[in-house]
């Protein structure tokens, strides 16, 4: 639209309008990459951990769940490794996330592709998700009886929690939430970092990632049917104090 | 028969300082009309559908064949090159807006110059000028011509910048289309000299990390090129040559 009779000075800069590639410049790149890898390790990490390790002892009863949290508790420097492992790595992953979402223009309404409904579902997972945590951090590890003191009484207090209807539902949305913003965030992680670089590879890896998605959801579901479907077990320190010494059966054991 | 039409609202703009407005138009439908062809109808009518005198809408177009990338708007809501957007392909009343990511000209016409910025800022290009002759560059196999043609297909529409969550103005990102050029230009042999310089300005702000890998871009790209292929080739090349950098610079 310029006139090429009289040359004016390049002086029309884009007046709005999205700007050009900053190159060599700002930090973006290393917090985005960040971002990207705290999803994996150490949160992710951590997911498979808490799911298809510990809770999943659930499913062996209350003892087999109380000595679990107890050898957590043990664990060295629990409260180091809780912050620095656990808590920090995902505030930084959810508050950054949250402005990745801001910053961003979902259009799934204009484009309503797959790929686009996933990029829109991640975001709301990962709210989801971390409504979740932050409420069942709160609620487990420091509202009420000390887990980490008794141990013991671990089975009861999460009986108790699933006493509440709504509770229930939270956990269950909760885990849902979790486990898909987890296994899509692989899917996106591989082909971020550039490792299933063809459309072949994602989409076999696509498949993979599904399988995660209802592994971890299936045992998480299996782990709380197990805490329904127990007897409620104390829920007090005095629960704590049976399971320090050596608890005494509540099947019957095998004699040969 | 003969009363067949077509019906179509177009957003006009006369300049980027005033509001925005819509107009209704109606011409004689005829077999085989594309948008452009319409809208070359309408500038010789001139007239809105209840009769009112108008100016001809304003508008970016060239070759009339998909290849030269000026025509894309967005056409019932979606970008599309209104060249090869046919009629009868087409939901009437057909709704014509410009492209919704770009600083307005007037009507249907846009500025897409930060496609041509950042394809600079990226050294999109294979530099060969020098105070001798270079010679001819090294021979290609053919596997490796099959792997760089579909990027040069670029027509630099910026449909795959139009429909990408991720750019916008808060995010200044760079977009499909540049990133899927710094691949061809780094599989290029001769090209492939500069590849760290071009890696390194993706890592900038608004570079490759900005991509939520929605795959709108894949998916409305008129030439279909290969764009999710290209970001994760670029992106793993980026990260590599990040960790490269941080180890020998
Ligand atoms: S994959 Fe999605 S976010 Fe990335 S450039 Fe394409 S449209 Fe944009
Ligand atoms: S990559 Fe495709 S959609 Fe993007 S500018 Fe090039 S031709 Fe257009
Ligand atoms: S006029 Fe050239 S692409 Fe449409």
């Amino acid at each position: 639209m310029a006139s090429r009779v009289s040359p004016q000075p390049e002086t029309h800069t884009i007046a709005a309008g999205v700007a050009p590639l900053r190159a060599g410049q700002g930090h973006s790149f290393l917090l985005r990459r960040l971002h990207s890898l705290s999803g994996i390790v150490p949160v992710g990490a951590f997911l498979v951990e808490h799911i298809l390790v510990s809770n999943a002892t659930a499913m062996n009863g209350p003892e087999a769940y109380a000595n679990q949290v107890k050898f957590l508790a043990s664990l060295p420097m629990v409260l180091f490794l809780e912050a620095f492992g656990i808590w920090l790595p995902i505030l930084f992953h959810a508050l950054y996330g949250f402005y990745i979402w801001y910053r961003g223009d979902g259009n799934t309404i204009s484009y309503p592709w797959q790929g686009n409904w996933m990029y829109t579902l991640q975001r709301w997972t990962g709210l989801i998700a971390f409504a979740y945590i932050g409420w069942h951090v709160w609620h487990l590890r420091f509202a009420g009886i000390d887990l980490h003191a008794h141990p013991g009484a671990s089975f009861g207090k999460v009986q108790s929690e699933f006493a509440v209807a709504w509770q229930l539902a939270f956990y269950v949305v909760g885990l849902l939430a979790a486990s898909w913003h987890f296994a899509y965030g692989i899917w996106l992680f591989c082909a971020k970092w550039g490792i299933t670089v063809g459309e072949r590879a994602r989409q076999r890896f696509l498949v993979v990632c599904m399988v995660i998605f209802f592994t971890i959801s299936a045992v998480g579901l299996l782990s709380i049917r197990s805490f329904l479907t127990t007897p409620r077990q104390p829920a007090d320190a005095s629960a704590g104090e049976l399971h320090a010494k050596p608890a005494p059966p509540t099947a019957p054991v095998d004699k040969k | 028969m003969a009363d067949k039409t077509i019906q179509l609202k177009i957003k006009r703009q006369p300049n980027p300082e005033v509001a925005a407005y819509w107009e209704d138009f109606e011409l004689p439908w005829r077999p085989n009309m594309n948008v452009i062809s319409v809208l070359m109808e309408l500038a010789m009518l001139a007239k809105t559908k209840d009769g009112k005198p108008t100016t001809p809408i304003t508008y970016d177009s060239n070759c009339l064949e998909e290849v030269c990338g000026s025509c894309a708007m967005l056409i019932n809501g979606k970008a599309h090159m209104a060249c090869s957007a046919l009629i009868d392909d087409l939901e009437q009343p057909i709704k014509l807006e410009p492209l919704s990511k770009f600083p307005i000209v007037r009507d249907l016409a846009v500025d897409r110059k930060v496609l041509f910025e950042n394809l600079k800022r990226v050294k999109a290009w294979i530099p060969i000028d020098g105070t001798y002759d270079l010679g001819p560059g090294p021979r290609q196999s053919e596997a490796q011509q099959n792997e760089e043609y579909p990027y040069s297909r670029c027509i630099s529409c910026t449909c795959c910048m139009e429909v990408c969550p991720q750019f916008n103005e808060d995010t200044g990102f760079v977009g499909a289309a540049t990133i899927a050029q710094v691949l061809l230009f780094n599989l290029n042999p001769t090209g492939q000299m500069q590849a760290p310089e071009r890696l390194r300005a993706l890592m900038g702000d608004g570079g490759i990390h900005e991509c939520g890998y929605a795959q709108n871009c894949v998916e409305i790209c008129p030439k279909d090129i290969p764009l999710t292929k290209a970001i994760a080739t670029v992106g793993r090349a980026v990260v590599g040559q990040a960790v490269k950098d941080l180890f020998t610079t």
